[in-house]
């Protein structure tokens, strides 16, 4: 059953030089207990999505269209005291910012039982049996607890945020690039006890990130997100035998996925500006393999599998575009002309 | 915890001997003093034995060394010796001027920090509005003005002209109660004090307003705050936070300001005739009353320390992050 | 900091003079409003202090005279005496023109002599270190434990009061900020690559600190001496308006004190105003050049 539901969402962000879309009539859905990744270059929403789920987006930012439904109540229509029921007891947040998601003026454990006392009604036992729980869970030493976070390393506030998250047994956790800036060994290690967590406490994920190995390794389904917009949607086929061109291009990026002996290719050129995008397919700046019919119509999503779907005029055309986009000079040629 | 502890013995090692130090230039001045300190007073007509008798009494036979020793000694005892000019202890003198400066001084920080905060967060609150520039640029520039000329402009309009306040002084003639503290519980005196406060006021309220200001544009751009939210905090305990962030470096602040105004409103306590500290450093120095003359200077120092010495440790305490060493 | 390099690049690598620089830097002040409003004002400050004494009615203590051949004693504004005149009969307006030149010959010598003073103990202590540094320092500990006015006062009335001993007091009070800044700025330059790659060339100590490294806190010294000589000009308007001046020149500080003393500010408004507000002016345009400056510095300020 959904236990998230996205539902045509679109987010706008007020700016000196007009509204900027950063969120486009997204549809994605969270089953209880699934642990979905959603991946995209930088800027291209991903943030927002997690903010605007547990409400908190900028002053200049708001849900202009669709709902969000948690076990199907639309989270954008509850009045503050209703919205502050679900947060973090139903829905947690592991910031993309944790290096400073911690007041710096009170200790880890201070915080902890603040997100605590907020919701429940615990003894100082239970309070602390708890926190000790977790603190084994991310694989942190109790004598940090009366530590301020200035204390901590990237990682350790990392796994603090992680177990702040999980400190009231949410059900759906959310995981903003929770690895950014930290180095390789760190960002498999958390990866990891996210991942255990997942397994052992059946709880619901969804994994924000930029990097499509890390989605490949860790997550039940995928969505691929490209300048505000959902273009492929799926379980394990969306990297395996992907439809959409930005899909390939994302795959190509990260050696994990590449086959043997491949070379790895960035896609050339940035997204367009939200405050300026173009008529046709938001990808086709970039893509091999735009023709005409791209640029002047926007494709919208189509079934390509069980369950997979794709935003792409030429979806029949993907088993050719996966072939060459494996090689560099198909990139580097720049988008077709024909 | 051990950190603190060696910091704040080196804290105080280093107030030591700055403390030290500022008494020794303090001693080498004096003994610069052209001719014999005792001029004021010794006539012209004592024979040569008296001034002899008076330079014993005074100490000035002694060798040097033991004249600084003894002196050095005195001093980090507060014990000021006699006043030349008016025959009490200094000690005496220095701490009724200082309660006198005090008393003018202390209103104006805590009226300036209450409403220079409130202003500031205001501030922090309205960023980027037209007003909020204007009022910036606006309390940047109150900070350079002279505010020795807005005390004469204010005394000129509201007390010659208007008449609405008096003349300056700290209470009217007569006006000294029993104690200094009932002294400053009279009507008279905070009818004397309200000018003076406010001329203070308008300079020293720019900067909690301007710190608080940028404290909190800080405070509310971090991360932090999103999370808080997140977690489902109420506004109240949200507010908590973003003002107790914000308020630290305010501590320190208000510290200094003390420490400051107790030697930089010598020009404020002559203008409205205040008779505090400043004002007797002076006179004394123009009634050539070198004990006074001295303490004045020192206690107006010694306060600058120490002050700055608590802003430093008391930082420390408030805020986590501060690392000792 | 970084964003001072900013500026650096242009007014340092360029090899073409000081003059040339410290132009191309005001030219760029100029650009922002509050800025030019400044330079315009201090502009015409240096042109009264230069041509005032020589334009001006009266000399500085010239008492005017009425037609009976008295001394004209306080008269208000007139044709003839712009300002008015004093209990003494001086005519206000000269006196102003004669005490800019004193305020900003205080504030000018000063202001240089404690950027160089200032500049020159910031470089050494921050890039040598070491005990070098903990001297220093510790001598700037005990100069912000000084007091500066009662310090000044103290001084004055051992070593009588003089122009120049006015402004060797204002220089070592304005000295101790400009050396902690600049060899704030000299730690964090001494770890750039920059500073690694010339003594792997084989450059000398002092040719480091002195080819690399100053040229690279000029812009900020700058700043320290266009705010020293607000101080200065403050300073001196201080210690005259408490008496301790020079008493052969007069000062605007020194015509507060002489228009205090003598009650003016019951009686004639024109002897205690305009000497005020040229002072508060004057500081005031500084200020604004200062803030064009810093923002030029950093451009952060502008969103802070
Ligand atoms: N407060 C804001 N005001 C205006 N625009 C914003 C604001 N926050 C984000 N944006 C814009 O919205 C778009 C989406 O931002 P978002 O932070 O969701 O991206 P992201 O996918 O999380 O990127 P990253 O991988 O860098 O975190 C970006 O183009 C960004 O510039
Ligand atoms: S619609 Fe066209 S431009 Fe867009 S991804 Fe598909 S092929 Fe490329
Ligand atoms: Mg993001």
């Amino acid at each position: 059953m959904a236990l998230l539901e996205l539902d045509d969402l679109s987010i706008e962000y007020r700016t000196a030089a007009g509204a900027a879309r950063a969120v486009d009539g997204v549809s994605i859905t969270i089953d209880e207990g699934e642990y979905l990744g959603l991946v995209g270059e930088s800027g291209c929403g991903k943030s927002t999505i997690a903010k605007a789920i547990l409400g908190i987006l900028p002053p200049n930012g708001a849900v202009t269209k669709g709902q969000i439904r948690y076990r199907g109540r639309d989270l954008t229509r509850l009045s503050l005291a209703e919205l502050n029921r679900v947060r973090w007891r139903q829905i947690a947040l592991v910031p993309q910012s944790a290096m400073n998601g911690f007041d710096p003026v009170y200790t880890i454990e201070q915080q902890i039982n603040e997100a605590i006392e907020t919701h429940m009604k615990w003894s100082a036992a239970e309070k602390q049996s708890r926190i000790a729980e977790l603190f084994r869970l991310v694989g942190m030493e109790q004598s940090r607890l009366k530590d301020y976070p200035h204390q901590f390393s990237g990682g350790m506030r990392q796994r603090a945020m992680i177990a702040m998250a999980m400190v009231l047994d949410p059900n759906l956790v959310v995981a903003d690039e929770p690895t950014t800036g930290l180095d390789v060994i760190v960002q498999d290690q958390i990866l990891h006890r996210i991942k255990e967590i997942h397994i052992r406490l059946k709880k619901a994920m969804l994994l924000i990130t930029h990097d499509m190995a890390v989605v490949a390794e860790n997550c039940d389904r995928i969505a691929v997100m490209y300048a505000g917009r959902i273009v492929e949607y799926g379980a394990h086929d969306v990297f395996e035998r992907p439809f959409h061109p930005y899909t390939m291009g994302l795959c190509n990026a990260f050696p994990d996925l590449a086959d043997e002996g491949r070379e790895l290719i960035s896609i050339p050129k940035a997204p367009p500006s939200l405050l300026d995008l173009p008529t046709g397919c938001r990808f086709a700046e970039r893509c091999p393999f735009a023709t005409d019919l791209c640029r002047k119509l926007e494709p919208a999503l189509v079934s390509v599998g069980d369950g997979h779907v794709a935003a792409c005029h030429h979806v029949a055309r993907a088993a050719e575009f996966r072939d060459s986009a494996r090689h560099v000079r198909t990139w580097q040629a720049g988008p077709a002309t024909a | 915890m051990h950190g603190l502890r060696a910091y704040l013995l080196r804290r105080l090692i280093l107030l030591l001997f700055v403390v030290v130090s500022v008494l020794t230039i303090l001693f080498v001045l004096f003994k610069l003093l052209p001719g014999n300190p005792l001029s004021v007073f010794i006539d012209s007509n004592y024979s040569d034995e008296m001034v002899q008798r008076q330079k014993r009494l005074w100490g000035l036979d002694d060798p040097l060394w033991l004249q600084y020793v003894r002196y050095m000694w005195n001093m980090l005892t507060f014990d000021f010796g006699t006043s030349f000019f008016q025959m009490t202890p200094v000690s005496g003198i220095v701490i009724e001027k200082l309660l006198h400066t005090g008393a003018m001084i202390v209103p104006a920080v805590v009226l300036s920090v209450v409403l220079g905060a409130l202003l500031g967060s205001w501030l922090g609150w309205r960023r980027g509005s037209r007003q909020e520039g204007a009022v910036v640029v606006g309390l940047l520039a109150l900070r350079s003005v002279p505010s020795f000329f807005v005390g004469i402009l204010v005394l000129m309009v509201f007390s010659y002209q208007l008449g609405w306040f008096p003349p300056g002084g700290m209470v009217s003639i007569g006006g000294h109660q029993e104690s200094f503290w009932e002294t400053i519980l009279t009507l008279d005196f905070l009818g004397h004090l309200i000018l003076p406060c406010l001329v203070l006021m308008t300079r020293e309220i720019t900067s909690p307003a301007l710190l608080l200001r940028s404290t909190m544009l800080e405070v509310k751009g971090s991360d932090f705050l999103d999370i808080l939210r997140a977690k489902g905090l109420s506004e109240r305990r949200i507010r908590v936070h973003a003002t107790r962030n914000a308020l630290l470096p305010l501590v320190t602040d208000i510290a200094v300001m003390m420490g400051f105004l107790f030697q930089g409103q010598v020009l404020l306590e002559i203008i409205f005739a205040w008779p505090g500290v400043g004002r007797e450093l002076v006179s004394a120095l123009n009634d050539l009353d070198y004990p006074v003359a001295q303490a004045c200077f020192f206690v107006m120092a010694l306060i600058i320390l120490v002050f700055n010495f608590i802003a430093d440790v008391l930082y420390g305490f408030i805020d986590p992050r501060v690392a000792y060493d | 900091m970084a964003e001072a390099e900013i500026l650096t690049a242009s007014g340092a690598r360029k090899k073409s003079g000081a003059i040339a620089a410290i132009a191309r830097v005001l030219g760029v002040i100029g650009r922002y409003p509050t800025g030019a409003i400044g330079l315009t004002l201090i502009l015409l400050f240096a042109v009264i202090a230069v041509i005032g004494p020589a334009v001006a009615p009266f000399g500085p203590f010239e008492a005017t005279q009425n037609e009976l051949g008295r001394v004209a004693r306080l008269l208000p504004p007139s044709g003839s005496n712009l300002l008015g005149t004093t209990t003494q009969g001086i005519d206000v307006f000269s006196q102003l023109l004669w005490g800019t030149r004193v305020a900003l010959i205080v504030g000018v010598i000063s202001a240089i002599g404690s950027v160089i003073l200032g500049t020159l103990i910031g470089l050494v202590s921050g890039y040598f270190g070491g005990w070098v540094d903990e001297v220093l320092m510790r001598v700037t500990d005990v100069a912000f434990g000084i007091p500066f006015l009662p310090f000044a006062l103290v001084v004055i009335s051992i070593a009588g009061p003089s122009l120049p001993l006015v402004i060797l007091l204002v220089t070592l009070f304005l000295w101790r900020t400009t050396s902690r800044v600049i060899r704030a700025q000299v730690l964090t330059l001494k770890t750039r690559p920059f500073i690694w790659a010339a003594r792997a060339a084989g450059a000398s100590e002092f040719g480091i600190l002195f080819i690399h490294i100053a040229p690279n806190v000029l812009p900020l010294s700058f700043l320290y001496m266009a705010i020293g000589v607000q101080g200065g000009v403050m300073l001196e308007a201080a210690l005259s308006f408490l008496g301790f001046g020079d008493p052969n020149v007069i000062s605007w500080g020194g015509m507060l004190n002489h228009a205090f003393r003598a009650g003016a500010m019951r009686t004639a408004w024109w002897w205690v105003v305009p000497p005020g507000l040229a002072l508060s002016l004057f500081v005031i345009s500084v200020f604004m050049v200062t803030r064009a400056y810093e923002e030029l510095l950093n451009p952060r300020l502008r969103e802070m």
